[in-house]
């Protein structure tokens, strides 16, 4: 992810400290901070167990992050991720107990996610309502449909197969003892968080070596410019949306997939942490500026802290206070900088 | 100079209307640019210029009238079409995307890319350095983002942009309003050059030392209508301001070249 997006000549992301590796340096600072920080507080954090934990636990935000990232890049904002992955767990669960195979089902709720998104492209482009107006609407139609679908109900008993996405890993070593419980030596990779990885590499490839990637930035940075130079804009940030939303949706069936249940008052507010994410990761919310990797860095000093936190015995209610005031301290940071 | 009657005008727009509600920013204007030539197109701030300007490159669509490009039906939707029929506009406001460089900024719209699909930066610095060096020899800090280069940096950015694909039209909005007098001889010399290999040029300009300088032909708008079109060796200074203001030449005017005859 670095290699790409250090070959990549157009963004200021050369040697010489520019605003945006500035902002990614500080933050990264701020991550192996909190990281030695939190293992002085407690012997249990820096394990390979925890390790894996966290990032199984932020998987699910990075990959909201990263559609999220795209979006803002482009000028836009979408806070419908959260009920978009509610309604896709949804159209799984509900495919699942039709009798699709998981397989299958699976992509028929990340379809459904990249419908939402697509429908939020043309309502922000077509009909030109702003996106943070468009995606609230498409926030309460998802939740709403969802939960009309499901009755508010949660969907379980959805097969073993359901479950791997969320709860398998790769290269798990296990030592067989004779008794009940076998010795785990290795607990493996979740699959959440080679996917995470896999997602992060694929989007910044596309944000840097691929033409659409530049247009999306060249939208966000000057929309009228973009359009008269030739860059389909509409057609750019409806890709955008789409990707966000099918984004939403993969999250939604990993997530859902973790439970082994369908739950369709599920991700409620995970769109702010999406965006926290993001704009921790250097993402400006006026467009033109972001990148993945500062979004992954964003995504991991929000699952560090609440792990942290919680291995601490720091309530939740504290966790939003900190996280909070890290998201207000981050673009304060940024502003001062770019003011100069 | 203007060969008229010859060949079909480059571009030759007839009847264009633009209503903005009961607003006509421009009323039933027809307007030729043959090939090779520089035509002035003046007029006060609201005129309809740069209106007129907007629907020929893409970024406007008129309500009525019909644009020809060498002669056939120029169906222009939006800027990627006009840029495809070879027409290309220098912006007053420049249209740079201030977060990219200067070579995302010069193939905006138009990336080159590799066999693979991939964006081939490496090509567009390359192309970017030379193209834009040949404009303005000290051209520096391609890394950086526009925004951080000078107003005359940017200007050369958007004017290789406009010539280096294939240009066969060009409009120029107000091209020399925020250059410095080195710079605005460069403009000039790039007009007279680029109109020696037979590229149709309109100058949008208040300058009329420019006009003077440079055109071959002045068309002036007054509230959305064309209130003359004239060679250049017709018409004074004064004739020309007169057009401006009163949208209609001075009651004694005749042709400067018969004058003499009198």
């Amino acid at each position: 992810m670095a290699n790409l997006e250090r070959e990549a000549l157009p963004l200021p992301t050369g040697f010489r400290l520019s605003t945006g590796s500035f902002h990614k340096l500080s933050a990264l600072l701020t991550l192996v901070a909190l990281v030695i920080a939190f293992s002085f507080g407690n012997d249990a954090f820096l394990t390979v167990n925890n390790g894996l934990t966290v990032l199984l636990q932020t998987s699910v935000i990075g990959l909201l992050g990263i559609g999220m990232t795209l979006v803002i890049i482009t000028g836009g904002i979408d806070l419908s991720v959260g009920s978009v992955l509610a309604l896709s767990g949804v159209v799984t669960g509900l495919a699942v107990k039709a009798g699709v195979p998981t397989a299958p089902a699976m992509a028929l709720g990340i379809v459904a996610g990249a419908a939402c998104g697509l429908v939020n492209g043309f309502v922000v482009t077509k009909m030109r309502i702003t996106p943070f107006v468009a995606t609230l609407g498409m926030m309460l139609i998802a939740r709403g449909v969802a939960l009309q679908l499901t009755g508010a109900a949660p969907i379980s008993r959805l097969g073993e197969a359901f479950g791997i996405l969320g709860n398998g890993s790769l290269f798990r070593i296990v030592e067989k003892t004779g008794g009940i419980f076998p010795k785990v030596v290795f607990p493996g990779i979740p699959y959440p968080a080679i996917l995470l990885a896999a997602v992060a590499i694929a989007a910044a490839y596309l944000l840097n070596r691929r033409q659409i990637g530049r247009h999306i930035y060249a939208t966000g940075s000057n929309e009228e410019a973009a359009r008269l130079s030739g860059v389909l804009v509409d057609r750019t940030k409806i890709f955008a949306y789409t990707l966000s939303g099918a984004l939403a949706g993969l999250a939604g069936n990993v997530l859902m997939s973790r439970l082994v249940t369908v739950q369709p008052n599920e991700g409620v507010m995970y769109e702010l942490d999406a965006i926290a994410a993001a704009v921790i990761g250097g993402a400006s919310l006026m467009g033109g500026v972001g990148n993945i990797s500062g979004t992954m860095i964003g995504a991991f000093i929000i699952g560090v802290l609440r792990n942290g936190l919680n291995m601490a015995g720091v309530s939740a209610f504290i966790q939003q206070i900190v996280i909070g005031v890290i998201v207000i301290v981050a673009v304060y940071i940024d502003q001062i900088r770019n003011r100069r | 100079m203007v060969q008229q009657g010859e060949s079909a005008p480059l571009v030759q727009m007839t009847g264009i209307e633009k209503h903005f509600g009961g607003i006509r920013a421009v009323d039933r204007v027809s307007l030729d640019l043959h090939a090779g030539e520089v035509v002035g197109v003046l007029g006060h701030n609201g005129a309809g210029k740069s209106c007129l300007m907007r629907i020929l490159s893409g970024a406007m669509i008129a309500n009525e009238g019909t644009i020809r490009v060498n002669g056939e039906i120029a169906d222009i939707q939006n800027p990627h079409q006009a840029r495809d029929l070879g027409i290309e506009t220098i912006y007053q406001t420049l249209a740079l995307a201030d977060h990219l460089n200067a070579p995302a900024n010069l193939f905006l719209g138009r990336e080159l890319k590799t066999k693979l699909g991939n964006l081939d930066d490496r090509k567009m610095m390359g192309e970017a350095i030379s193209v834009l060096r040949k404009l303005n020899p000290n051209f520096k800090n391609l890394d950086d983002p526009v925004s951080r280069l000078s107003g005359g940096q940017r200007q050369v950015i958007a004017i290789a942009r406009a010539i280096y694909f294939n240009v066969k039209i060009l409009i120029m909005d107000e091209p020399t309003a925020a250059l410095g007098p080195s710079e605005t001889a460069m403009v000039a010399d790039l007009v007279k050059k680029l109109r020696s290999t037979g590229i149709g040029i309109l100058l949008v300009s208040h300058d009329m030392h420019d006009v003077f300088e440079l055109c071959d032909r002045v068309v002036v708008m007054n509230k959305g209508r064309n209130v003359g079109s004239h060679g250049i060796e017709d018409v004074t200074k004064d004739d020309v301001l007169s057009l401006i203001i009163k949208g209609e030449l001075p009651g004694d005017w005749v042709p400067r070249g018969r004058e003499m005859v009198q």
